[in-house]
Formats: C-alpha cells, sequence, structure tokens
C-alpha cells in the first residue's frame, strides 16, 4: 500500500471509530446480572447462569484461579471479607464446566494463616478435589510492563497471570480513601511488592493494572456489605444485608452497577471513573443491560 | 550396642516432646495453643523459685516446677538425669568430644558463684536466672538461630527450584507441603542475638571436652539447685564408692564419681553404674545417711548473694531514647513486673504471629537482655491474636480472652508529620487508616484544602490518631509505604491503662439491629 493511501485509510477509519461505530459499539453495551435472594448459593449460580452460565467462561482443562477478597482477620458476617459460601458456589460452578484445577487465593494484609481461617473460605472449600487454597509464594511473582500513566511495571503473581480463566470475586464495601472497594481495587490481591504506595495516585494505578491485567468475569458479592470503617470493619452495626450478587464481563460495570446497590452514583468513585475513561468498561447505567434475577 | 538404660529412654522421650512441643509453639490455625513448649518451664524448678523471689508472691503457674524441686528432695537430681533436653543433648554428643583435664576455676565453687548471684538478684528484683538456665539456652538456640536457619535454607532451595523447574514444581508440593506445615518455622525471621544465643548453647556442648555433663555438674544453676536439694534425698547408691579392683561404674558414670565417694548433689540419678556393675552388686536403695561436709563456705554464700544485690542494682542503667521505643507484649501493664517474671525464654517471641516480637539488645539496658520487645516495622500485633500471653510459661505476658487483650495498650501512634505523606507531600495514602483493626478506627482522617508546592489547592487527606482508642498495636507503623522510617510510629507508655470497655465515639444505639437475626 501506498504511504497516502495507508494515511488515508487510517484517518478515515479513525473517523469514522470516533463517530459512528463507538456509538454502534456502545449501543450494545454491557450486561450486568443482579441476583436477589437469601440463599447466597443460589443467587450467585442464577446471576453466572443470567449470563450464559459457567459453560461460557470455563472450558474443560481449563486452570481456573477465583480470586476473592479475604485480606482481613475478620469472620464472615463483618463483611470484610468475600462470603465463603458464594466462593464455594464458584468453585463448584468451575469444577462443574470441567476446569482441571480451580486456584483460590489472596494478598492478605493481616497474617495469611488466619485471614484464610477467619474468612471461612479456607474451611468452605476444604477437601474438595481439584481445588488449591494456598498461601502466596513470593518466587512466584512476575514484573509486567503496564506502561500506565502512575505504574510503568509491577510485579503480578504467576499463578493468576498463567491462569486460563481469572474470575474476581470481590465483595462489595466501604473503603476509606477509594469510597467503595469492589472489582477492579480487589485485582491489589494479585499485586506484589509495596501496593501501599500506590495509593498516592490510587485510582490512576488501579486503572494501570486493569487495563493490562484482564478479568474474564467478576462476580461481586453484595449479599450483606460493610457501610462503614471499610475496608476492614469489625463492627457489625456497620453491616447491612443486601442479598445480593452482581455478575458481569465488564469489570467496570460490575462496579458501577454495584456502586448503585450501595446507593451511590458510579461517577462519585475515581476508579471507575478513570476506567471507563480509558475504555476499560462502560459505567453509565443506561448503556448497561441489567437482567434481574 | 549396649541395652538403653531406663533413663536414656526417659531422657530420649523428654527430647522428643521437647521438640515436637517446640514445633507445636506456632499458630496452627486455633486460636488456643493447646500444647506448647513451656511446660518445660512450668516444670522448671529454678524458673519456680526465682520467678517467686523476684515476684515476691505465689504465682500458681510455676507450682510444677515447686513439686520438682520437691521431688528433688527425694530423689536427687533426677531432672538432670532423666529428664532435661539439654543434658540429653550433651549426652549425645558427649562420645564424639575428645576429653581432657578441666582447669582448676571450673571444678572449684563456681557453681555457687553462678547460682547464687543469680538467686540474689531474683530477690532484689532482678530476674535474669532464663539466661543461664540450660532449658532457655537450648531453647533460645533453637528458636533464634537454628530452626529459622532451617526453615531460610530450605525454603531458600524450594524458591530456587521454582527457578529451574518453574511451574513444573507443583508436582512435588505436596512433599513440600507437609514438611513446611509441620517442620519449619512460618516466617524465618532474623533475630538479634541469634548468633549469640547459639554460641552460649555450643560453649555448653563444647564443656563436654572437660569430662562428662560439664555443665551440668561445675556450672549449671538449675542443677545446682536441684544438687542443693539433693543433698537431702533419702535415695542413694550403695556401696558409695567404687571397688578399687573394678571401676567400671566409675567410668561409666557421666557425672564423673572422680572424688572416689558418691556425691549426691552431683549424681544424676541416671543409674548408669547399675546397669554396668559385673557383679550386682550397686544398687540404689532408701536409706538415712547424712552429708557431712559444708555445702559452701559462709563467704562463698553471702558473697554469692551480696554480687546478686549488686547485679541487681548496677545494671539498671537504660538509654531514655531508647525507652521510648521499648514496647512489650500486650497485656504487661508495668516494666518491673514484667522483668519479675520473663524468663527470657524466647517462647513468646517464637509464637508471635506476625514475628513482631524480638530479643532486646540494649533497648532495656543490660537487666532486660533478651526480654521480648516489640517491632511494629518488622511486625505488628495482631489484633485477635492471644498467643504470646498463652506461652509464657510465668505469666509475664498475661493469657487473657481476645475481649480484654485487644483492648490492652502496648503504645500509642503519633504521627511524624516531616514523613508522613499527607502533610510532607501533599497526597493521599491512609494505609494505616485502613489497617487499622480498631472498628471505631483509632486512626482517622480529615479532608483538608491544602496549598500545595507550587501555590495549587489541593485536597488531600489528612489522618490523625485518637488516642483514646489506639491500642498500639503498631500495625500502622508496619504497613506505612514509607521505606525505612514509617510516617507514623508508636510511642511507649508509662500509663498502660486499658482502653474502656465500651469505648468513646461508640455510638452504640441501644437496641441496635443484629442484621443476621
Amino acid at each position: 500500500m501506498h504511504r497516502r493511501s495507508f494515511l488515508k485509510l487510517a484517518g478515515l477509519s479513525s473517523l469514522f471509530w470516533s463517530t459512528m461505530l463507538r456509538d454502534l459499539c456502545a449501543a450494545q453495551g454491557p450486561t450486568v446480572a443482579v441476583a436477589e435472594g437469601t440463599d447466597h448459593g443460589r443467587i450467585t449460580r442464577s446471576a453466572i447462569n443470567a449470563l450464559g452460565g459457567m459453560k461460557r467462561f470455563v472450558k474443560p482443562g481449563n486452570t481456573v484461579v477465583v480470586k476473592p477478597n479475604m485480606g482481613w482477620d475478620r469472620t464472615p458476617e463483618l463483611a470484610a471479607n468475600t462470603s465463603p459460601l458464594v466462593v464455594r458456589t464458584i468453585v463448584e460452578e468451575c469444577l462443574q464446566a470441567g476446569a482441571r484445577k480451580v486456584k483460590v487465593f489472596d494478598r492478605t494484609c493481616n497474617d495469611q494463616r488466619r485471614c484464610y481461617q477467619s474468612s471461612g473460605i479456607e474451611a468452605a472449600l476444604k477437601g474438595m478435589k481439584n481445588v488449591e487454597v494456598k498461601h502466596l509464594e513470593e518466587e512466584r511473582y512476575r514484573n509486567v510492563a503496564l506502561r500506565g500513566k502512575a505504574l510503568s511495571e509491577w510485579e503480578l503473581y504467576g499463578e493468576a497471570l498463567s491462569a486460563d480463566v481469572f474470575i474476581n470475586v470481590p465483595v462489595l464495601k466501604h473503603h476509606g480513601l477509594s469510597k467503595l472497594t469492589i472489582g477492579m481495587k480487589n485485582i491489589m490481591g494479585i499485586m506484589g511488592g509495596n501496593r501501599g504506595s500506590i495509593h498516592k495516585q490510587l485510582a490512576v494505578a488501579l486503572a494501570d493494572v486493569n487495563a493490562v491485567f484482564k478479568t474474564h468475569l467478576t462476580v461481586v458479592d453484595a449479599t450483606r456489605i460493610l457501610t462503614a470503617h471499610g475496608p476492614q470493619g469489625g463492627d457489625i452495626r456497620d453491616v447491612k444485608v443486601l442479598n445480593k450478587v452482581v455478575a458481569s464481563t465488564d469489570i467496570v460495570a460490575a462496579d458501577a452497577i454495584a456502586t448503585t446497590l450501595f446507593g451511590l452514583r458510579p461517577e462519585e468513585i475515581a476508579v471507575t471513573v478513570e476506567a471507563h475513561r480509558r475504555g476499560l468498561g462502560e459505567m453509565r447505567p443506561d448503556r448497561i443491560k441489567v437482567i434481574r434475577v | 550396642m549396649k541395652k538403653p538404660t531406663p533413663a536414656r529412654i526417659s531422657q530420649l522421650i523428654f527430647l522428643a516432646l521437647f521438640l515436637v512441643l517446640f514445633l507445636m509453639t506456632e499458630y496452627r490455625g486455633s486460636d488456643r495453643i493447646v500444647a506448647a513448649v513451656n511446660g518445660f518451664f512450668r516444670a522448671n524448678p529454678l524458673t519456680a523459685v526465682t520467678t517467686l523471689l523476684a515476684a515476691k508472691g505465689y504465682v500458681p503457674l510455676v507450682l510444677p516446677g515447686l513439686l520438682v524441686l520437691l521431688f528433688s528432695l527425694f530423689l536427687g537430681r533426677f531432672f538432670c538425669g532423666w529428664l532435661c533436653p539439654l543434658g540429653t543433648v550433651l549426652d549425645l554428643v558427649t562420645g564424639r568430644i575428645g576429653k581432657t583435664v578441666p582447669p582448676s576455676w571450673l571444678t572449684g565453687r563456681v557453681k555457687f558463684w553462678l547460682l547464687l548471684p543469680l538467686l540474689g538478684a531474683a530477690l532484689f528484683n532482678l530476674n535474669i536466672a532464663g539466661l543461664f538456665d540450660p532449658i532457655a539456652i537450648l531453647l533460645r538456640g533453637l528458636t533464634f538461630c537454628l530452626h529459622p536457619l532451617v526453615g531460610d535454607t530450605v525454603r531458600g532451595g524450594w524458591r530456587g527450584l521454582y527457578g529451574i523447574m518453574g511451574e513444573g514444581r507443583d508436582l512435588l508440593a505436596p512433599g513440600f507441603r507437609l514438611v513446611n506445615d509441620y517442620l519449619l518455622p512460618f516466617r524465618e525471621a532474623l533475630y538479634p542475638l541469634a548468633f549469640a544465643s547459639l554460641l552460649l548453647l555450643v560453649l555448653v556442648i563444647c564443656l563436654e571436652r572437660f569430662g562428662e555433663r560439664t555443665w551440668c555438674r561445675r556450672l549449671c544453676p538449675l542443677g545446682t539447685l536441684l544438687g542443693m536439694a539433693a543433698r537431702f534425698s533419702p535415695l542413694v547408691r550403695t556401696p558409695d564408692a567404687p571397688c578399687s579392683s573394678c571401676r567400671r561404674c566409675a567410668a561409666a558414670c557421666p557425672s564423673g564419681f572422680d572424688r572416689e565417694l558418691m556425691q549426691k548433689e552431683e549424681c544424676l540419678a541416671c543409674m548408669a553404674c547399675v546397669a554396668t556393675c559385673p557383679t550386682g552388686k550397686v544398687g540404689f536403695s532408701f536409706g538415712l545417711r547424712s552429708e557431712e561436709k559444708p555445702l559452701m563456705e559462709r563467704r562463698v554464700l553471702l558473697g554469692g548473694l551480696l554480687s546478686g544485690f549488686f547485679l541487681a542494682r548496677l545494671f539498671r542503667f537504660r538509654d531514655p531514647a531508647a525507652r521510648a521505643h521499648l514496647l512489650r507484649p500486650p497485656g504487661v501493664r508495668t516494666e518491673e513486673e514484667f522483668l519479675h517474671r520473663c524468663v527470657r525464654c524466647g517462647e513468646c517471641m517464637k509464637v508471635c504471629l506476625r514475628s513482631a516480637l524480638y530479643p532486646a539488645l540494649a533497648q532495656a539496658g543490660v537487666e532486660g537482655l533478651y526480654t521480648p520487645v516489640l517491632i511494629p516495622r518488622l511486625g505488628y500485633c495482631e489484633y485477635n491474636c492471644t498467643l504470646c500471653g498463652q506461652v509464657c510459661p510465668t505469666a509475664a505476658i498475661p493469657d487473657l480472652p481476645p475481649d480484654l487483650k485487644k483492648r490492652e495498650v502496648i503504645g500509642k501512634a503519633v504521627f511524624d508529620k516531616n514523613h508522613c505523606l499527607p502533610y510532607a507531600k501533599r497526597v493521599d495514602c491512609i494505609v494505616c487508616e485502613e489497617h487499622c483493626p480498631i472498628p471505631q478506627k483509632a486512626i482517622r482522617s480529615e479532608t483538608v484544602v491544602m496549598s500545595g508546592f507550587r501555590g495549587e489547592k489541593l485536597s488531600v487527606k489528612a489522618p490523625y490518631v485518637v488516642d483514646e482508642l489506639c491500642n498500639g498495636c503498631g500495625i500502622c507503623e508496619n504497613v506505612c509505604p514509607l521505606e525505612g522510617k514509617a510516617g507514623i510510629e508508636v510511642f511507649a507508655l508509662r500509663d498502660r491503662a486499658p482502653l474502656p470497655a465500651a469505648l468513646p465515639g461508640d455510638t452504640a444505639v441501644p437496641g441496635a439491629e443484629d442484621p443476621y437475626r
């Protein structure tokens, strides 16, 4: 192709993209399933089924990473960690879809042994075949080039990088700095190094990581939420029972809809806004197809 | 292969028990530790006597130690010959160490010059017997040096294997997990005094060069104490001298028998002599035989106790700056009471979930050597954990239920605004607030408008400490993302009154709904 015709084509196609195609694509919008009910196992399953079932994501023989938030030495009812029942249901669905191995881990803030124990997740998955609940091993971190606005590179956990399917299972809760912590913030659990240092530009840094590290499925645990003193909580009076589970392939959309369940608007959450601006997903509720089950 | 004597079998069983308990002194998924190595200290008469002398009152925990002392009045030094794990270690290695004649200073009254000052110092409120306690020497050598060394080596190899095999290493993981979960320390902390701890242990072993059980006979303060009790013991060996024609029993005796007459205070009651006597003439029986010669000269007794007085009074200097960071384990209210009881055995440091406790080198002066100090930058006190109090053999760290332990004050956190990011660099951070475990948050933040360094207006979350809620656990200092020195530090306090049960600012609504009901 001649240089001139290439430039023409490139120029025209970018024009075409910005004016028409973009809206066309956006119009289709992502789908978010919101399931409600007191049987938290059942609503987790129905939220995933509303998106087409786990078989859509997990193919036979796949290695799956299920990444809950179990960063704190708190018991399940305090809503600082993902509900063990939700995690167990997702793991069961993965196995049923034919997963060869399901790995469940988190980089914890409190002592890892106590977090795995108190969160109830280790116990909930105990004895399940082909399921690994292991502490992180520092040698598995790999330096990943992010080329982002805040982070040029960062260490990410090898088993998350090498997994065929990555399922992000955050809990919806209050956070002192970012207002809320949901799906995109939960990805911090696979980050190595001095994570605290990214707090000075948390939203930008999280968007940097999420732009490179792709979550295949996000399932937000909003069965009960921590409304204040997050992300750690510790007072049962800060906990509100919502009996909801949110699922989507679009992490930004999942975060946005979960935000509305919390009673906030997506544009109030800096990470969501930053991620949407970069085209990582949709945050406008009117462009998101919400399936309620 | 000789047939093992009952004493040897008992020794091996207790050594194995010691090692198993040592490995059990670690968090294994349960909030309570059922059995820990502290059992050996609770049954340790030296710990019992010095703790009672220093505390000037009855400490129920040391009752087993007093009972052992009482039994020693009847059975002699059975503890040394049948139980003591350090003695067993010495017995196991002594065959490989060539022997030579002991120097004259070792054969004299030196053991009393070691024991009596320790007792005297305890009487004058300084309990440092643990520094020379045989079980503490062994335990510290293991805790601070050998166990972390093994952990570091094995885990280093495991990491190296990842470099070679990559994820293929997972095939070997089940085997490694078994070793990792049951034999290795959870994290291999580097301890100050690691080398000194090993050195003391090695020195004790090297003393074997001057004859079997030289440490036990000629230095060990615990052995000397038990020897004093053993003088009253009616359990005696007959005949009390070896037959001149044979002397096999004298050769077999781990305690020497080099003074031609049975020395009750040095006899370990191991009964090796009974097993070796070809004629079956040697036996132990209960009978009265009074010891004629005096235990020691009066000047040794007085001099020893007096040096204890000096010991207790002259090593109290403390650097005030170091004192500001002298953080004690949770539940320790006053420094004095703590020093009366602390054995310096290292168990709290072994069990500490976050490896937050380290032996004091200079922070607490000479009198505080080897006592546990919390160093938040290395590890913090885990909010829901009560392990250190559970394993402390003398309740120097009280064993508190979690609800009470959470309210015990270790110190108070203070921001250093010259370092703390929001103040010094005008950027958001709040990692400390995020990690503060107090449900109502002892670290809070307010959004303030600051002018940036180019004069622009910035909205920054500025953190502050609520003193009434802070228990000084140190997680804030631990997680502060600044390198080296943290932007928030925990400082020691004299007044460590616990936080009130109903925390201020806790706006408890009467009849507040439990969302799970």
